[in-house]
């Protein structure tokens, strides 16, 4: 008896004492911030930044739906699927329930926390290998990513709620209001100045340098209509003709497995391990897709006029069957087509549209023919200011035909009615997801919605 | 701990006096069926005033030293039969005769952590007794309880043997944490959380499946707080606790062997479109498009419907209607499967040790190629008795199960029910030049059913091991370390033909190796006395450590040679990842009975958990639970009434909790790998981190409280039992993933956020109709009805693709969100909808909350005959008032507006087509709302049934006929389920759902229906 309850009395009382620590169980596929911060060191500062390029990169973002809502709201595209909020973009009629938007809009602001966490501490890190020319690469990026991430909030939803903290618990983002249009577009711009006095001029196509904040500060001013600013800022890129060229053919940026090529300013690139879904929305059953968006006859016929499309109808591809497909997106095993967020096509096309405004029409022309001769297409017969910027309009949906500019170049342009027939200007703007509205008292929806 | 260690010192000297005694003597004697004069083994025999007990053997025998003097009276039981107290005046040849038992009153139940006597139970118990269930046809035992025990409603979900079921005792109480109730075998908490990795279209498998129900002695279901608590956190969804078979002691070696045979095949299909119809309707859907896109002035939709799809191929057509031809796919995929099952056992004892082992297999065939799953269980039980106050014992279970999976649910690719089923039927199989046709995203059927390659082993142990030790008379010591180790391996493989691993992917596979430990140590003390004959106390305190881990280690490969090449190790381009997760769980628990002259019963326990998936400040929670009861048969005014034969009204009121189903990690703020980047172009991807998780340091249990009352009466000499309970469970700091606003960056985190109220009654009533030499007659009817609501609710949460499911509040769960579709207008055929907000447009604000997946009563009728060696069984299950909405209708009826890429269902035929048309379903355009609202109350249908789940009907030899032949008993059967259904639901089983996501139930998507089987058998003891 006295020998039992020894050993009884021993094994309960060791089961007490451990009692504590049995409980204190630690993760192995991820590291808590319970007790510690998280970014700490050089190690940690990048691993971190690349953290946020996978953001940029994600599905919702970059990698499809974001890209998907700019094209398919254009007049590109038609829906052959089975999800109908697809058909909601191209019938210009979407509603504040449709997934897509509210996959767009979180993956957005995923990016944005992601940068809020590395302008917050990583200028705090004190890390000798860290220097400080490397402190304001990491900085200057996660300044250049919110700037992107919020000119593409604005350019979609109007003006947004601006959080620039980084999220530590489930409250902290409550009880902010939308800022107007005009102040989030501040705030790109006021990112954008960071970022540039940050950030080294060098040349890196899948990371920000100075040069890609003048690439994306181009199109923000052609987006404000600064044209002065916009031709200044796109000029810069186009000047660093060593690094960025119109690549020839056409094709010649994304096709035969091309990556980061000269055409590109800022692109994302995708991995085995990291693939990129875009294809399976583009690619038909026969090469493993599901065709769920398509060219539509109009587009069909233009890219494959030569005097329209030229060479760019390598964009499209047939099937034995005879069905039309959009080919920009077509590697298969492993899917690792990029996504272009920048191209340096842009610029020229933007630095020709600010010098139309400003009067300077040979220049536009000769920009404008930059891209055409590229296109393998005869320089544009416009001669006026306002055939020109026609002209450039027409090009730019060639060009761009499956990324995101048409809605938003057709919006800024004010040109939505006339060549989309969509004159209610509600639908110039995206609905806020309906869950955010439920889940945010102080967030308001768009008119119309 | 060590108060338990004083407790029992404090008790010694109490119970101590029963032993002073002197001048032994010896009593001797049988034990017999009082009607059949047959010895009984293995009966229990306690001397009462003593702490005296002693077993029969195997000739009923039984041999007593005792300090008592004549006349002594014994207190004799024996599983089925009644208890009964004998006084006798001799030493030798002592008969003790008991009655068989007319109802379960006097049942051993199990409950938690010891047994007790139904008359004595005062918590709400259901016990289901194996016989009852053992040759129902389903895979699981939890899908073979359907409408056996009250307040517990159950589901199998698809034809898919071995697939999850839907089982919730009592209601659902939690949104995030787990709803599913605690499986305990033999003393093992059980994993019943599908390892599932691989894609089957949304559904998962049935660890439970494991389990080989061959094996199983009883199943008991603990449903109110007075059962659960001492369960603590694990009880909240009630406890299902399986006791498997063990051998007797004195048990002369016995085996018994059973076997069955059958088939199983769908009872109803859908009824699809001909070519011809679908090609009408696509051209009408045309023609009203264009009609309605000219009125519109819409260029796009001008051109677009400009011209009909069928029309001559002389004109670029598809050819005419009346020229398509009609593909019937469902006759191709739909099978009759076979079924088998083999059983065989060996049970027997000596006086120190008993024993039981078990080996089965079972092969089912579901309705549909090539889905299969095998069964191949080993079971050894063992006691050893050493000495008189020591026992040591084992239970052993090794099941291996393997499935020929397929996704049989939602999803395009590789989806083989979606294949055969929502393929247009006009669209041939193979292409002119006679290749495979693919269409609409589906894969072709033929080289679906030719090429799945989706298959999964699951190699499972399950066991314990324990010593129980007298410390001194009464004081029970037990400990016991249990295992549950499951290895799962899953592999897919997708040749070239398919169309997952068409060119260019050329072959894709997959292995998946998950492993998940669960071992348990556990300590229980109990003791047990009575004093001054009336007052009965038992005590019982323990403590539990709990540790999980599992891992899965899954490595893809695509870029195959050719397809003889099935290992990863040949693929081009492979991938991998390992996944690993733990967590602890630290109890102590006690219970305090009482009881006075087995009148008045009164009990408390009290059980404290301590998680490590909460943060230290709220790692442990306490719950309690006390219950009451009085057998009012046991008062004078009721003791000689021969109508009431048993009385007794049972009051418990008690707190449980759940933390199950939340990850391990939840109230930690987590960053994680697996974002890498490249730095430059030149270089490859680098590692990347990323915020994954915020914290929530305030994370702690879900606690549920509830209050059961509830009555037990027997009417003429228990002929009739009626149980009757009413409850309501409150669930408060419920878990769950909030939503939180997406500008943090985040989209929802646990939080404890939310109340959901079940409230409820059941009813359950045995009766012998009918109890002769010859002829019996047996009936049980239960019935039960809850009422689920969600009380609050910071914000609304929807679920699955197009939000059909919404979480509210003020509303049940499992509640469908949709836009009403009050009638189809008459004279222009359009869909109109309940304008909730009067706005005068149809917009989200106009979706609503209409009907639920939840039945608003159910329950279930058995009948059980006997004549001479005739037996037969009739076994009903009902549901009623639960909705299904008919996803597969939803894509079959969608007015041609998915043309070549989905099916038409023949109900489409009823469209609206001219002025005066009444119908609910709407003139075919594109336009307006008719087919672009998706979220159509339309498709919401009654779920309703009464099924007869099995009919049983079997014939026992004569026994001297076969005692000849040297068998014991030879039994032949025939065994019919879901022979019969009554239901108005359009699809075929209206029990379907496409998803394993727990807060998304009735959602019929792609899945077979549950199969209609038949099967023979013979079971035989020697």
């Amino acid at each position: 008896m006295r020998t039992r309850t020894y050993i009884f009395s021993l094994l309960a009382g060791a089961s007490l004492l451990s009692c504590n620590k049995f409980l204190d169980v630690a993760p192995e596929d991820a590291v808590s911030d319970e007790n510690s911060p998280v970014i700490i060191d050089k190690a940690s500062a990048e691993t971190a930044v690349r953290g946020l390029y996978r953001a940029v990169s994600a599905d919702g973002y970059y990698g499809t739906t974001f890209q998907a809502i700019g094209y398919l709201s254009g007049d590109n595209i038609q829906w052959t699927g089975s999800q109908s909020i697809i058909q909601q973009f191209i019938s210009h009629n979407v509603r504040a329930d449709n997934a897509s938007i509210a996959n767009a809009w979180s993956a957005i602001y995923v990016a944005i926390n992601r940068a809020n966490h590395i302008i917050a501490k990583v200028p705090n890190v004190t890390d000798p290998l860290l220097t400080g020319a490397l402190k304001n690469q990491f900085t200057g990026e996660g300044y250049f990513v919110r700037a992107l991430a919020y000119f593409d909030l604005a350019r979609t939803w109007g003006g947004v709620q601006i959080t620039l903290t980084p999220t530590v618990t489930a409250g902290d983002k409550y009880n902010i209001r939308r800022s107007t249009l005009a102040q989030t577009y501040a705030q790109v711009l006021s990112d954008l100045v960071a970022a540039d006095s940050l950030l080294p001029a060098t040349t890196n196509r899948y990371r920000a340098t100075r040069k890609t904040v003048w690439a994306l500060r181009a199109r923000y001013h052609l987006y404000q209509e600064q044209w002065a600013a916009a031709e200044d800022y796109a000029g810069r890129v186009i000047a660093d003709s060593a690094n960025y060229k119109l690549v020839q053919p056409y094709s010649a940026f994304f096709a035969n497995g091309a990556v980061a090529t000269s055409e590109s300013v800022f692109e994302l690139p995708y991995s085995t391990t990291y693939p990129n879904t875009h294809r399976n929305s583009w690619q038909p059953p026969a090469n493993n897709g599901t065709r769920q968006w398509a060219p539509n006859d109009a587009f069909i016929a233009l890219v494959n006029d030569p005097a329209v499309g030229g060479n760019r109808s390598a964009l499209v591809a047939r099937t034995s069957a005879g069905l039309w497909y959009g080919n920009l997106y077509y590697r298969p095993n492993p899917a690792t087509d990029p996504s272009y967020v920048i191209r340096i096509a842009e610029e020229y096309l933007i630095r020709a549209e600010a010098r139309a405004h400003l009067g300077n029409l040979s220049g536009a022309l000769s920009d404008l023919n930059a891209v055409r001769s590229r296109a393998g297409l005869a320089p544009s017969e416009a001669t006026t200011a306002d055939d020109i910027l026609l002209a450039i309009e027409n090009e730019r949906r060639l060009e761009f035909a499956f990324e995101p500019h048409r809605w938003f170049d057709l919006l800024r342009t004010k040109r939505a009615a006339t060549v989309l027939g969509l004159t209610n200007s509600d639908r110039y703007v995206m609905p806020i997801p309906a869950a955010e509205i439920l889940n945010d008292a102080s967030l308001e929806q768009n008119h119309g919605y | 701990m060590k108060i338990a260690i004083l407790w029992g010192i404090a008790l010694l000297p109490l119970t101590t006096y029963a032993q002073d005694q002197n001048s032994n003597i010896t009593l001797s004697g049988v034990v017999i069926d009082a009607q059949t004069k047959a010895p009984l083994a293995g009966a229990t025999i306690h001397l009462k005033n003593t702490t005296h007990d002693g077993l029969t053997n195997d000739k009923g025998e039984f041999n007593f030293l005792t300090g008592q003097r004549l006349p002594v009276t014994f207190q004799v039981s024996y599983i089925g039969y009644k208890q009964a107290e004998i006084t006798v005046n001799q030493r030798t040849g002592i008969v003790l005769a008991l009655t068989a038992a007319n109802t379960q009153l006097n049942d051993v139940v199990v409950v938690g952590y010891g047994t007790q006597q139904r008359k004595s139970l005062i918590s709400s118990i259901s016990k289901v007794n194996a016989g009852d269930i053992k040759d129902i046809p389903q895979a699981g035992v939890d899908a073979q309880l359907q409408g056996k025990a009250a307040g517990v409603q159950i589901n199998s979900n698809t034809g898919t043997p071995g697939d999850g079921v839907f089982i919730r005792v009592r209601g659902a109480t939690s949104i995030n944490a787990s709803n599913d109730p605690l499986y305990v075998v033999d003393g093992v908490f059980i994993n019943n959380t599908s390892l599932q990795t691989v894609s089957t279209g949304g559904r998962a498998t049935s660890p439970i499946a494991d389990i080989n129900p061959a094996d199983i002695e009883s199943i008991e279901v603990l449903k109110d707080a007075s059962a659960t608590a001492i369960y603590g956190s694990r009880g909240a969804n009630g406890v299902v606790i399986i006791t498997t078979k063990r051998g007797k002691y004195g048990m002369k070696p016995t085996v018994s062997f059973n076997t069955s045979h059958g088939w199983a095949w769908a009872p109803q299909l859908w009824d699809l479109t001909t070519g011809p119809e679908h090609a009408t309707l696509v051209n009408e859907f045309y023609r009203n498009s264009l009609a309605d896109a000219t009125a519109a002035g819409d260029q796009a939709g001008i051109t677009r419907y400009a011209r009909e799809p069928f029309r001559p191929v002389a004109d670029g057509g598809r050819g005419l209607p009346e020229e398509q031809q009609t593909y019937d796919r469902l006759r191709k995929l739909f099978r009759t499967g076979m079924l088998h099952n083999y059983n065989l056992a060996l049970q027997g004892g000596t006086a120190t040790n008993k024993y039981y082992i078990g080996a089965g297999f079972s092969r089912q065939e579901a309705d549909i190629r090539h889905i299969n799953f095998d069964r191949a269980s080993l079971k050894i039980n063992l006691d050893q008795k050493i000495g008189d106050k020591v026992q040591v014992g084992t239970s052993n279970s090794i099941y291996r199960t393997k499935r020929n999976q397929a996704r049989a649910g939602d999803g395009p690719q590789g989806g083989l029910l979606q294949s055969a089923l929502h393929t247009p039927t006009y669209l041939p199989e193979v292409n002119a030049d006679g290749t495979p046709a693919r269409w609409a995203g589906f894969d072709n059927l033929d080289v679906l059913i030719n090429n799945y390659d989706v298959n999964t082993t699951s190699l499972r142990y399950v066991g314990n091991i324990y010593a129980e030790a007298e410390i001194i008379p009464n004081l029970k010591f037990r400990t016991s370390w249990s295992l549950d180790y499951n290895h799962y391996d899953e592999s897919e493989y997708w040749n070239n033909l398919t169309q997952l691993g068409a060119n260019p992917t050329n072959g894709l596979a997959t292995s998946a190796l998950t492993q998940n430990t669960t071992w348990i140590n556990e300590q229980t003390l109990s003791y047990r006395t009575t004093v001054a004959t009336d007052h009965t106390f038992g005590v019982l305190i323990g403590n539990t450590l709990q540790g999980n881990k599992q891992t899965t280690t899954a490595a893809q490969g695509t870029g195959f040679p050719s397809n003889a090449f099935k290992l990863i190790s040949a693929a081009a381009t492979r991938t991998s990842s390992q996944t690993s997760t733990k967590a602890n769980l630290a109890s102590f628990f006690g219970r305090v009975d009482y009881n006075y002259a087995n009148k008045y019963f009164v009990e408390f326990s009290i059980r404290a958990d301590g998680s490590s998936r909460f943060g230290s400040n709220h790692q442990f929670g306490y719950f309690p639970a006390i219950g009451g009861g009085w057998r009012l048969k046991e008062e004078n005014f009721l003791k000689q009434s021969d109508l009431i034969s048993d009385l007794k009204l049972r009051a418990s009121y008690g707190i449980t909790g759940n933390q199950n189903g939340i990850t391990n990690f939840a109230s930690k703020g987590l960053w994680s790998g697996g974002t890498g980047y490249p730095d430059n172009t030149a270089g490859s991807d680098q590692p990347g981190t990323y915020p994954q998780q915020l914290a929530n340091p305030d994370l702690r249990w879900e606690k549920t409280s509830q209050v059961n009352v509830g009555a037990d009466l027997g009417l003429f000499n228990d002929r009739i039992g009626i149980e009757v309970n009413l409850y309501q469970k409150n669930t408060t700091d419920a878990l769950l993933q909030l939503p939180v606003n997406a500008i943090s960056g985040f989209n929802n985190y646990y939080a404890n956020a939310g109340e959901i109220r079940n409230r409820g009654y059941e009813v359950a009533i045995n009766t012998y109709n009918i109890r002769n030499k010859h002829f019996t007659w047996q009936t049980s009817f239960n019935i039960s009805g809850n009422d689920n609501k969600i009380i609050s609710l910071p914000v609304p949460v929807t679920y699955y693709n197009r939000d059909w499911v919404r979480l509210q509040q003020g509303y049940s769960m499992y509640s469908f969100w949709l836009y009403k579709q009050l009638y189809v207008d008459p004279q222009t055929g359009a869909a109109v909808f309940e304008d909730v907000n009067k706005d005068g447009q149809i917009t989200v604000a106009d979706r609503q909350i209409l009907g639920s997946a939840i039945p608003k009563f159910f329950g279930g009728i058995n009948n059980n005959f006997t004549y001479r060696g005739f037996d037969l069984g009739l076994a009903f299950s009902f549901q009623y008032g639960n909705d299904v909405y008919n996803l597969n209708r939803f894509f079959g009826e969608g007015g041609g507006t998915r043309d070549a890429n989905r099916v038409l269902f023949a109900s489409q035929l009823n469209r609206w087509q001219k002025p005066g048309d009444i119908t609910d379903v709407p003139r075919l355009t594109a336009y307006g709302n008719n087919y672009t609202l998706e979220q159509n109350s339309r498709f919401l249908e009654d779920g309703s049934f009464l099924k007869l789940s099995a009919l049983t009907f079997g014939y026992t030899l004569p026994k001297d006929l076969i005692k000849r032949a040297g068998f014991q008993t030879v039994r032949l059967y025939f065994i019919g389920s879901n022979l019969l259904i009554l239901k108005k639901y359009s699809g075929p089983d209206p029990e379907a759902n496409v998803t394993a996501a727990q807060n998304v139930q009735g959602l019929d998507l792609g899945t077979p229906p549950q199969p209609r089987t038949v099967q023979f058998g013979i079971n035989v003891t020697l």
